[in-house]
């Protein structure tokens, strides 16, 4: 029964994959030993909420990103503060080049806790490859859900929107607004596709049928409040967060109008006694600068807002696909308790 | 040039001292006529100075000052005539700018600033001299009679001006000396004060005629130079010594104090040998009381500091002269003493009427009391000293006795005031173990023990009971009365009698306005509040505890809010006055409260309160910290890398919260009263052992209570049985404790009176749906925020909302969220 499970999971993930080949003209090739890479890595370095990070190389055929090698960024303590990233980098690529691997830069990878990764940092450095290496792109690995049986591995871009924003640097409620850009449409999601050369695929085949049961009931666990417990709490934070920075775009909403309000009252009585004056047959009052006047209050930067809700919406799409598994999973096991009794 | 300098310096000084000793005298006459002169002759100084070494421009400057101060004292000078001195002068600088002008060559040398002023300087004062032309032709003349006599001129005129002929002579003489040798100065110096020395002795010969003040002067100048250094006689031998006599000495005596040149130890000592003479002679009580009180002032008045303290051969002295005072106070009922005593209307003689002697023999008390303090303070606390030191604190409380003993019969009902206030304040910090020892119904071992405990008079708690109810009665300023009442507290709270301290607080609103009163008070305030904590925790009454603590031990400065101690901090926040007038407040060390004590007793009683509080709050978003102080400690044992068994007290009582929190009152109980904590601080309390058996008690009641908190999910059902089993208490308790926890809906439970058990509800829910209540509780609250942003971009009333009646969609969407984060719920739990 429970192979029969597996299986019917293995089939519905080949299915996706085949789907997703379809669908897009620009998708992402990513080799099983980029993958193994940086789970390795993270398993080597990463602990808990830590974030590894690390260098994606590869190259852009036809309209495709084909990523076929990587390295990690090395971690670095605050002691040395004259460790110069960029000349490793700088180092490692040219080094790679000498052993005949693809060395075009084409993004970066990084690890992240709990689907959370939607931040300003990674924002900032995504725009700044994007910008120069237009096809770049990040891979989010989420080790916790590999852990639990599926390979999450997701590779974003930033959308054409959000990259004008950026360089644009205007994040000021009215500059969002005009760009008409949501927290949907700040990430776009590229399809990757684990391409394999056929050898390895054969040995895959033959490492299925030899592994045993106990190599993937992980999958089977039926405990989920830990899990659903630390997603929660995070997505309490950031929406806490979200409280605060919508209480602060409201009071600055206010004092906007309360502003407004005084300008046009100002303004009114100005005219007014312009009127009595020139009925008077006096000169007009002399013109002031009312934008001086009325300096109107700094507006809060809408863009962590932005990304709050991003986040906020990962989270949930993170606790919807869990929860609807784990459901899926009791029903299962419910059954399986009526079968067996 | 440098013995020019030296010559002038030591001129200088020498002219300094003398203008020193002089000049406080004549504050004393405080006589205008002898202060402007003194202005007058120390610019004249100057200008001789200056025309020594021909500096025109400062001439010029210090004339034109002359001038203005001349016509300031123009009064005098009208009642007076004008000064000899300062004809002299405009003579003689008349006389030598003429020189200077005539001398071409000279002034064809001088600088051209020198060459200006003397051009002007010359007909000022030929201009100003027209108006004193005949004083100062009759001056010249005289001049001119006596040329030789310019040397003894100055003590020819001081028939005139008195005082002023120690001045001008010294600095004639020092005119002659700069062109000499330094070795001649000093010689001449020494000539002359051998010759001062001989003529003193003359004066003492004829004392009893001389008049005091110019005997004063020489004695000083004797006082002053080491040569001198044979006992003085008081009295030359066959004067009749008398009333008369010994006043008039005393009087000489006195004046010299507080000036600068006055050996203070060799005036305390005149002192007593004149109360010597006096008791030899039979002079009467009167007088030697008199003496006595200015003796006792003259030691105070040893040390100019304020912050140093007595030595401890001054303090003795001075213990001794008080309580000699107060023997002769004691022995003549007839004698009145007191600040509102005139000098003149002093009585000392002895005769039919009472004696009257000014001054205060309560303020010398409590200036002694205040001194004993200081000592205190300045003795390092761990050393013999210390101890012996404070082997002197039942003789100033015997001091205190007596004092209070005459007072309560002679004194006014303020002074009385004062004096019971200082007795409470020597009383107050001290445990009364025989009183304790006797309400615990033991005897003294031995009979004669027995006796002596019964001779030695009431318990504290009723002299303090009596001597504040006095205070609260009569007392006028609110100073006393506050810092009374807040004695009483202490002492009841110190025998723990809690009610009556906390009613006493309560009643006198101290609370409300202590931080308007003055530092030392404040101080004291707080060591009661302290004290009042440390009583309610040892009458077992935890909460009374934390909150009397909280304040003190939140600001994390318990030491320097009680005034044990300054905290280290940078200069920038408290300079060096500052510091000096803290240092001042400290209390002495024997009057200490144990701060770890302190700190032991708020961390445990905050541990007994905050350890089930968090069992039952553990899912409460909201949940509020009791103790921060508490938590921090807590913290910071979570911090450690590596926990050993715990070292110190606060490792103790963290360790011991850790075992509370699941529920183990035996470890919780092992860490809290084992030998280490005993001996740290269970073993300072009077009654160790019932605070002891009281703590046990309660955290044996705290722990059952956590345990059912945190694990009342896993039980269906529990036996009371069992639970009384395992937390060593009584049936009848741990049915109380349920009931109560059940009644304050703070346990879901029933009880099952049949079979003794506890039925749990399981009402509660589990820690992921409490979550999950949370984050609806939070999304609400973010839809509201959210639509009143909406509101306000649509304007108050043409909201999308307002449309309809206005709460409804609102409650709609709200509804609308709680019925999908239920969904979830129910989704995840089904």
């Amino acid at each position: 029964m429970l192979t029969v499970f597996f299986d019917l999971w293995s089939d519905k993930k080949r299915s996706k994959i085949s789907s997703v080949k379809t669908f897009s003209s620009s998708c992402v090739f990513v080799r099983l030993q980029v993958v193994l890479k940086i789970i390795k890595h993270y398993q080597e370095e990463g602990q808990g909420s830590e974030v590894v990070q690390g260098v994606l190389l590869g190259l852009v055929v036809e309209d495709r990103l084909e990523i076929t090698n990587c390295f990690p960024f090395p971690q670095h303590t605050e002691d040395d503060v004259d460790f110069d990233e960029v000349q490793y980098q700088m180092e490692m690529m040219r080094s790679l080049r000498h052993v005949n691997i693809d060395h075009l830069h084409v993004g970066w990878y990084q690890s992240t806790y709990y689907g959370s990764f939607v931040s300003r940092a990674l924002l900032d450095s995504q725009f700044s490859y994007q910008h120069a290496i237009e096809e770049s792109v990040v891979l989010i690995y989420d080790p916790i859900k590999t852990a639990q049986g599926s390979l999450c591995l997701k590779a974003y871009r930033l959308t054409p929107k959000l990259m004008e924003i950026c360089k644009e640097k205007d994040f000021s409620p009215e500059g969002l607004k005009k760009a008409c850009i949501g927290y949907e449409h700040m990430f776009e999601e590229v399809p990757i596709v684990i391409k394999n050369s056929h050898l390895i695929n054969v040995l895959l085949l033959d490492l299925q049928e030899k592994s045993t049961v106990a190599d993937k009931h992980e999958l089977l666990n039926l405990s989920s409040s830990n899990h659903l417990e630390k997603s929660l709490q995070l997505l309490m934070d950031r929406m806490d967060d979200m409280s605060q920075d919508i209480g602060k775009y409201n009071t600055y909403c206010r004092n906007l109008s309360k502003q407004q309000q005084q300008k046009q009252q100002y303004l009114q009585r100005r005219q007014q006694e312009n009127a009595q004056r020139q009925s008077r047959g006096e000169p007009p009052l002399p013109e002031e600068d009312i934008s001086k006047m009325f300096k109107p209050p700094q507006a809060p930067a809408r863009m962590d807002t932005l990304l709050i809700a991003g986040q906020i919406n990962n989270y949930c799409q993170n606790i919807k696909e869990f929860t609807s598994q784990n459901l899926g999973k009791l029903f299962m096991a419910e059954a399986l308790q009526g079968h067996s009794s | 040039m440098s013995r020019f300098f030296a010559t002038g310096s030591d001129s200088e000084s020498e002219e300094s001292s003398s203008a020193d000793e002089i000049t406080p005298k004549k504050r004393i006459v405080c006589c205008p006529l002898r202060f402007r002169f003194e202005e007058l002759t120390n610019i004249i100084k100057t200008i001789r100075n200056a025309m020594k070494i021909r500096d025109m421009s400062k001439c010029l400057e210090e004339f034109e000052q002359l001038y203005r101060a001349f016509l300031k004292s123009k009064t005098i000078v009208d009642k007076e005539g004008v000064p000899q001195f300062y004809i002299r002068l405009l003579a003689d600088l008349e006389d030598y700018l003429n020189q200077l002008w005539e001398d071409k060559e000279g002034k064809k040398k001088m600088n051209k600033n020198n060459a200006k002023a003397l051009s002007t300087l010359r007909q000022k004062i030929r201009k100003y001299n027209k108006d004193f032309e005949t004083e100062i032709s009759s001056y010249k003349e005289v001049l001119n009679c006596s040329p030789n006599e310019s040397e003894s001129e100055g003590d020819e005129e001081s028939e005139d001006w008195g005082s002023d002929s120690v001045d001008s002579g010294g600095e004639s003489e020092d005119n002659e000396g700069e062109a000499a040798s330094l070795a001649v100065v000093f010689l001449k110096k020494y000539v002359f004060f051998n010759l001062e020395h001989k003529k003193m002795e003359q004066v003492d010969e004829e004392a009893d005629e001389e008049g005091e003040g110019e005997e004063g002067g020489w004695e000083k100048v004797k006082g002053g130079v080491p040569l001198v250094k044979e006992k003085p006689k008081m009295f030359a031998k066959g004067t009749e010594i008398n009333n008369a006599v010994v006043i008039k000495k005393l009087n000489e005596i006195l004046q010299a104090r507080g000036k600068k040149g006055t050996d203070r130890s060799a005036q305390i000592e005149l002192l007593h040998a004149l109360a010597g003479i006096s008791n030899e002679n039979n002079l009467g009580e009167g007088i030697l009381v008199k003496i006595k009180f200015n003796i006792i002032a003259s030691l105070y008045d040893y040390n100019t500091n304020l912050a140093a303290f007595m030595k401890a051969e001054m303090w003795k002295k001075c213990l001794e002269c008080i309580d000699e005072l107060l023997d002769i106070l004691f022995e003549n009922s007839n004698m009145f003493i007191g600040e509102n005593i005139a000098e003149d209307s002093e009585n000392l003689a002895i005769s039919d009427q009472p004696f009257r002697v000014r001054g205060c023999i309560l303020t010398l008390v409590e200036r002694m009391d205040e001194e004993f303090t200081k000592i205190m303070q300045n003795t390092d606390p761990h050393s013999q000293e210390y101890v012996d030191n404070l082997k002197d604190e039942g003789r100033v409380c015997g001091i205190i006795d007596r004092l209070l003993q005459y007072l309560e019969s002679k004194g006014s009902t303020e002074e009385v005031c004062r004096v019971y206030l200082r007795r409470i304040m020597h009383t107050y910090y001290k445990f009364d173990y025989k009183a304790h020892r006797r309400s615990l119904g033991l005897q003294g071992e031995t009979k004669s023990e027995q006796d002596q405990e019964e001779s030695e008079g009431e318990d504290s708690a009723i002299i303090m009971d009596r001597l504040c109810k006095f205070i609260y009665a009569k007392d006028r300023t609110d100073r006393i009365r506050t810092c009374a009442i807040l004695c009483h507290i202490y002492h009841h709270a110190l025998h723990s009698r809690w009610y009556q301290a906390r009613d006493l607080m309560l009643m006198s609103h101290l609370q409300d306005n202590i931080q308007h009163a003055d530092p030392p008070v404040q101080i004291l305030y707080n060591r009661t509040m302290v004290q009042l904590g440390i009583c309610a925790f040892r009458r077992g009454m935890i909460k009374d505890a934390h909150n009397a603590l909280l304040d003190i031990q939140s600001s994390g400065r318990a030491k320097e809010l009680l005034g044990q101690g300054l905290l280290m901090r940078n200069m920038q926040e408290r300079n060096a006055e500052q510091e000096k007038i803290e240092k001042r407040r400290q209390v002495p060390f024997h009057m200490h409260i144990n701060l770890e004590l302190l700190e032991c007793v708020y961390l445990v009683s905050a541990m007994l309160l905050e350890i089930p509080y968090m069992a039952a709050h553990e899912f409460d978003a909201r949940r509020r910290m009791i103790s921060k102080q508490f938590h921090h400690q807590l913290r910071v044992g979570e911090r450690q890398p590596l926990l050993g068994p715990p070292e110190s007290m606060r490792e103790h009582v963290v360790a011991a919260s850790k075992a509370m929190k699941m529920g183990d009152w035996k470890t919780c109980h092992s860490f809290i009263i084992n030998e280490k904590m005993n001996s740290k601080v269970w073993d300072l309390f009077p009654e160790a052992q019932r605070v002891r058996e009281m703590l046990v008690r309660k955290i044996q009641e705290e722990s059952l209570r956590t345990y059912l908190f945190t694990y009342s999910s896993v039980y269906d059902s529990i036996s009371m049985e069992t639970l009384s089993e395992m937390f060593e208490l009584e049936l009848p308790t741990v049915h109380s404790i349920i009931s109560k926890m059940i009644i304050n809906e703070e346990l879901m439970a029933s009880l099952d009176q049949p079979t003794q058990t506890v039925v749990m509800h399981r009402t509660e829910p589990t820690s992921l749906q409490n979550m999950t209540l949370q984050l609806a509780e939070k999304l609400g609250g973010l839809v509201e925020n959210n639509e009143r942003v909406f509101d306000l971009k649509q304007g108050v009333y043409g909201g999308y909302f307002n449309r309809g009646t206005r709460t409804r969609p609102r409650n709609l969407i709200k509804d609308h969220f709680q019925i999908k984060i239920n969904c979830i719920i129910n989704v995840v739990f089904s």
